[in-house]
Formats: C-alpha cells, structure tokens, sequence
C-alpha cells in the first residue's frame, strides 16, 4: 500500500510533523527573527529613520556606548533592581506559597486570589497608582505625618534613594503572587507521602522545607530565576510611569533609555538604539546561560 | 460535567467577545482609512484640507475659527480635522511615516510642536513643504515664533498659538510679604530671591513651582537674557556665564525651599490650582490652568520677568507652542497655502480667526495686529481687570529671537539633571561640565553624518 503511494510511513510521519511545524516556525520567522536580523542591521547605522547610513567605522555604535555615561548608570539601576528586589520576591513568592499550600488554611482560595490579584492590574495603571500614592501630597506621607512617623513631608519621587526604593517594592508588589503561583504548582506536584516519610523521620518544619521542597522546586526555582531575571532587565513601564527615570535620570533603566533614544525628545536615534538593545540581549542571554549551568545537576 | 458546560460558554462569550472587538476595529479602520485617503487624493473635491490638531479646547477651536473665516472666500471650503489625541501622536505619525518613507497617509496639513521641528525637518526632508513664496508679510509676527518655523532660511511654518512667558504674582501674598507687583517689574533674580524668601516667612507659600521633569525654567530664563544654551550650533553650558548663573539661582531658591521642584505635570499644575504659590512663571497658556482655582480670581497679576541684572531691565520669553505645517502629502498646496495665509498668515481673515481663536479656544496670536481684535482689548476679571491680552501681544512682540537647535529638549534635560546635582552638593562648575559632555555626547553622532 505505501509503496503504492510512493512514500515511507516513517516520511509520511516526517513530512506531517514538518507540516504541524510550519506554521509556527513561519510565523516566529518573520515577525522574531528577521526583526531581530534587521535590528541588527540598523545597530550598525546611523541618521534618521527616512535616511540612515551605514556608520563609519562600522562598530561605531557600540564602541561609542563605553562612553555613554546615562546608558552606564542606566545598566547600574538596572543591575541595582535585579540584585535587590529579585531575591526577596522569590523568596517571598516561595514562603508565601508555602504557607497558602497548607491544607488545613481556611479560604485558601480567598488568600491565593488576594496574592495573585496585583498581576491582573495593568504594569502602567500601578505605576500610576504608586506615583500618586509616593507624591509629595500623596497618601503615604500623609498617612506617615498623621502617624507622627515624620515631620515634613518626603519627596519620595525627587530623591534618588528614595525612588530607588519605591521602584523596587512596587516591583515587589506587583510581581510576587505571579511567581508564588508557579511555586504553588510546584509544591502541588510533590508528593505528599514524602513530607510524612519526613515527619516520621522527625524532621522538623524547617528541615522539610530547606531538605524536601527546595531541592524538589529546583526546576521551578530556575525557571522563576530566569523569567525574573529576564523581565527585571526589560525593566520599562516603572521607570516610564513611576519616576520618569528622575530625579536627573539616576533611575532609568536600559529600555527606558532606548525607548527615549528612538521616540523621546524628538530625537530618533534608532541606530544606536538598536545597538544598546543587542547589549541588553546579550546580557540577558549570557545571564540565562549562567543560571542553566548553575541549577543543570545533571551531570 | 457542570463544569464543562460553564467552560465552554466561558470560551464562547471571550470568542464572540473577541471576534466582535477585531470586527469593529476593523471596519472603523476602514471607515477610517477610507475617510484620510478620500481626503488626501480628494480628486472630487478641491475646496477640502484634512489637518492633525490634538486639543479640542485649544488648537482646535483656533482651526475652526480659520475654517469659518476661509468660507467668506471660498463658501465651498471645507476643513476636516482630525483629532489626535495628543502631540505626541502627530510626531509618531510623521516618524512612521519616514521611516516606510511613504507620506501618503499623513494629512495635507499638520500642526507640530515648535521646538520639535527643527529636528524632524532635518531628519524628514521630504515630509514638508516649503512655503516661502505664501502671501505672508513675516514682519508683521513675533520674530521669535517665525524664527522657530524658520529652518535653513526658508519659512515652513504659518505660526498658530503664542508661548509668549509671564510672571503672575498673587498679589495678596505679595502685600502680606510686604512687596508689591511694581516692585518685581525689572526686578533682579538676586533681589526676587530675597521677596521669595520673605513670601515663604510671612505666607507659608513657594514663590514659584516648576515642573523638574520638563525643567522649562532654564531656558525662560536664559531667553529673557537673550541667550541660549546653543551658539553656532554647538552647546555653551559651560563657556557662556550666565547659564552657571542661571543654574545657581535655580538651586539656590530650592535650597531656601521658595521654589517647589515637581516632579510630574500633574504635581506641577496641582501646584497651581491648590494654592501652594505665590508666582507662576511659564508661557502664557499656563493661565487656563491658574483659572482653575476660582477662589484666586482677582487676586492675580501679570508682569515681565526678572533679569540677571535687574535695575529696571524686564525680561521677555516664549515657551512652547506649535504652528501648522504642509506635508509631502498635500496635492492641492495652493488651496493650502491660501488658506493659511489668508487666516493664520495674517491675511484678510486673520483678525477674525485670532479673535474667536481666542474667544472660543484660549488661542493668543503671535501675529502683533491680532490685538485690533475685540477680544484682545477686553479686561479679565481674573486679573483684577487688567486688559491681560493685550498686554501679552506687547510682549510678544519684544521676545528676543535666539538660536534654536535639534536638541533643545536634550539641553533642558541635561540642564535639569545639572540643577538636581547642584541641589545636592556638586559645583555649578562640574554639574554643568557634565551636562556638557552628556550634550555634546548626543550631538556627535548627527554631526558625524
């Protein structure tokens, strides 16, 4: 019968399987990759988006980012929001889903659905939200001067520490239920017999918790570290809405520079924009690598 | 089983829900897109211009002022305006446009921020049109506003609203502060620090707010002296003296506390209307937002800036507004440039369009026989009956023309930057140094072109 036709089962398989592939690959071509292929181009260009040229030398570009004192201190706030505020959110997220993965919490699903709430609101209406909250007029310093906390006002939003501050505990805010979820998964997936073979050993809460549920989240942990670590360099809506990269640009982060070099202040300097968001790929990706081969036991 | 009936009625509302979203997206686009090339080619139709504004309680009034004005010329004329919701959006559209370098979908006329258009004229050659051989005696405009449109010596702009600055002083905090609004005519910045601080003692109030995520103070201040942060193209932060001065007084009222610094527009203008100062300095369409708070009405008044020098020497600026623009789009420039000409450019219909431009939008001209306009010889209440407008055209007309650049917003935020430093402890000399660098960094790549 397959000869008939000319053609092998294991083709027929072959060739179906590249037909379900198709599509998607198709499509990830041409809106991901040639993208990124021309991104690149223009990463090696100059002049304004009706005519650019070819940059002379051609690295231009990126040599000329060394020198880039905004973009330097913009990857500074960048590295300075990863280092702090990614830690204690999955720590948080993770001891958080402990606590709610306790079978014996009444309106569980209530505490689960508060947690989770703050990823349903959208990245630039929080940012607002915490704008107003953080301003000089705003709620948190009256709130701080009725409770006798303080006695003039803090301009939160105007004073670099302090922006620094309300940046990462928005972020903290915002993102922690959405990881918590990911470990609630994850701790779903481990079996319970396995915490009263602890028990019985006489393992106490802690043990359990450091000895059974870390190692088994690990491929949960990693993941969360990654998309965490990805998202936390991609940082942009904060730093647009929240501060504005103020006060004297000393909380912007790399996307908001970029997008400022492409459409801010008239100036479209799409060229060496497109050079400063291969810097960021790359980071994100040595980043990644970095936390694979750490969190890979399998060796 | 419940369950799976509750889930699929789920996933058929978000379909039916989602399909009728992309289905009306989709035809109003089309309506739309219809609509923008019926009027671009508008083979049919030669009395018709379509135009991008973005301020239906503004600009836009000012543009059907125009358009009522044109049909006692040509009673077939019809203008189609197309709101933008902001000015922004105008800017994309052109930078989208450039950048497929296919400007058949902008409209025939735009209207565009000043300070924005020397760059987008250099970057996006082919978008615009020149209009140098209108009917238009540039004379008759505020230098400073023709100047803007002005670009390689050829006019491209018909000038719209006027920036012209003002200093209002509340003049019941001032006389509880022992001072009174003579006094802060042709005052010096030295001295006006000094009434600043006595106001902050005696009333509680900032003399002054400024929104320090858009820094204009800066420049104001430094046009009143006739100077700019540019000179021959290049910036002169650090070799023209009087920005290090004007930078100082800035950081100085600050650390007094008699200048509050915002941090948004939103707490800029809040400043404003809940009563937190006692002067407002900014270009005159700011005066929409000071009318806010009607409990202030009467108790303002309106003078010219001080100067570094002061001994009587009043200071004169503009800041902000935007002018109309033909693009590369506009097949019937004739009709357009008649058009502009004959109402903004200071033709038969000019003094009718300023004049309900400004009683139906706020719109104050930049063209100086405007104020012949019943309007404009009218006393405002709000400023203790002063004939306020008429008072702006006299300023207008003495606003000193000074260099424009492609970067004028990178300048103001590196100066901005340079104030926030000086505020926390580094030299005027280095902060400014910096922002320097950080300026001429942003130039070197288009001037490596």
């Amino acid at each position: 019968m397959e000869k008939k036709k000319g053609i092998s089962l294991q083709e027929k398989q072959s060739l179906a399987g590249w037909g379900f592939l198709a599509p998607a690959s198709i499509l990830i071509f041409i809106l991901s990759f040639y993208p990124m292929v021309r991104a690149f181009i223009m990463s090696l260009q100059t002049g304004s988006a009706a005519n650019m040229q070819w940059q002379k030398p051609l690295f231009h570009n990126y040599t000329r980012m060394i020198h880039d004192t905004t973009f330097i201190r913009s990857m500074g706030n960048t590295f300075l929001y990863l280092i702090i505020q990614v830690p204690i959110m999955l720590v948080l997220a993770i001891l958080l889903a402990q606590l709610l993965n306790n079978k014996d919490l009444k309106l569980r699903g209530l505490f689960r659905t508060m947690v989770f709430l703050p990823c349903a609101t959208s990245l630039v209406s929080y940012s607002l939200i915490f704008k107003s909250m953080f301003a000089q007029q705003g709620l948190v310093n009256s709130v701080l001067m009725k409770l006798g906390i303080i006695s003039k006002n803090i301009n939160f939003i105007g004073t670099t520490s302090w922006a620094r501050f309300v940046i990462i505990f928005a972020l903290i805010w915002r993102w922690t239920g959405y990881n918590m979820v990911f470990y609630l998964a994850g701790l779903q997936n481990i079996e319970y017999s396995v915490y009263e073979a602890a028990k019985i050993d006489g393992a106490n809460g802690w043990k359990t918790f450091w000895h059974i549920t870390v190692p088994l989240l690990r491929p949960t942990i990693i993941m969360t570290f990654i998309m965490s670590i990805n998202g936390t360099l991609q940082l942009f809506d904060e730093s647009v809405n929240l501060t504005n990269g103020g006060p004297a640009n000393t909380t912007i982060t790399m996307s908001h520079y970029i997008y400022n070099l492409s459409f801010g202040k008239g100036v479209s300097n799409f060229g060496y924009a497109s050079a400063l968001s291969f810097v960021v790929f790359i980071l994100v990706a040595i980043l990644a690598a970095i936390n694979l081969k750490v969190g890979d036991t399998r060796d | 089983m419940k369950k799976k009936v509750l889930s699929f009625m789920l996933v058929g509302v978000l379909a039916v829900g989602a399909l009728a979203g992309c289905g009306s997206s989709k035809s109003s686009s089309k309506k739309s897109s219809k609509k923008s090339s019926k009027n671009i080619t508008a083979s049919e139709d030669e009395h018709t211009l379509s135009v991008y504004a973005w301020d239906k309680n503004f600009n836009i009034p000012a543009l059907e002022a125009a358009e009522a004005a044109y049909q006692k010329k040509d009673p077939d004329f019809k203008l189609n305006i197309i709101e933008q919701s902001a000015s922004s959006d105008v800017e994309t559209a052109v930078t989208t446009a450039g950048s497929s370098k296919d400007y058949s979908a902008l409209p025939d006329i735009v209207l565009f921020q000043d300070h924005y258009i020397q760059r987008y004229v250099h970057d996006y050659p082919d978008a615009w049109q020149s209009i140098d051989d209108a009917n238009v005696d540039w004379t008759q405009f505020s230098q400073d506003k023709v100047g803007m449109s002005t670009i390689d010596g050829k006019h491209y702009g018909f000038p719209v609203d006027n920036g012209t600055v003002i200093m209002a002083y509340r003049t019941d905090y001032l006389q509880q502060a022992g001072h009174s609004v003579d006094e802060m005519t042709g005052i010096s910045w030295a001295d006006f620090e000094k009434v600043a601080k006595d106001v902050k003692d005696k009333t509680g109030k900032y003399m002054m707010s400024m929104d320090h995520s858009g820094d204009d103070f800066p420049y104001m201040m430094l046009q009143a002296e006739g100077v700019s942060q540019f000179k021959d193209g290049k910036p002169q932060l650090t070799t023209e003296p009087k920005v290090a001065q004007v930078v100082d007084v800035i950081a100085q009222m600050a650390k007094d506390e008699t200048i509050l610094l915002a941090n948004s527009w939103d707490e800029y203008t809040a400043s404003i209307t809940n009563d937190q100062v006692a002067g407002v300095f900014n270009g005159n369409w700011i005066i929409a937002t000071m009318k806010q708070n009607k409990d202030a009405s009467g108790k303002w008044a309106i003078t010219t800036i001080p100067t570094l020098e002061g001994n009587g020497q009043q200071g004169y600026a503009a800041n902000g507004g935007s002018s109309l623009y033909i693009t590369a789009a506009c097949k019937k420039a004739d009709l357009a440039k008649d058009f502009l000409a004959y109402t903004f450019g200071g033709g038969d219909g000019a003094i009718e369009t300023y004049d309900n431009a400004l009683k139906n939008g706020g719109v104050i001209s930049t063209y100086l026989p405007a104020v012949q306009g019943d309007t404009y010889q009218q006393a405002d209440d709000f400023f203790g009956g002063a004939k306020v407008y008429a008072t702006l055209m006299e300023y207008s007309g003495k606003v000193p023309a000074i260099e424009q650049n492609d970067f004028h917003y990178e300048a103001r935020t590196d100066m901005g930057e340079a104030i926030t430093n000086v505020i926390n402890g580094t030299s005027t000399k280095d902060a400014l140094k910096d922002a320097q660098e950080k300026l001429e960094f942003a130039m070197e790549d288009s001037s490596s072109k």
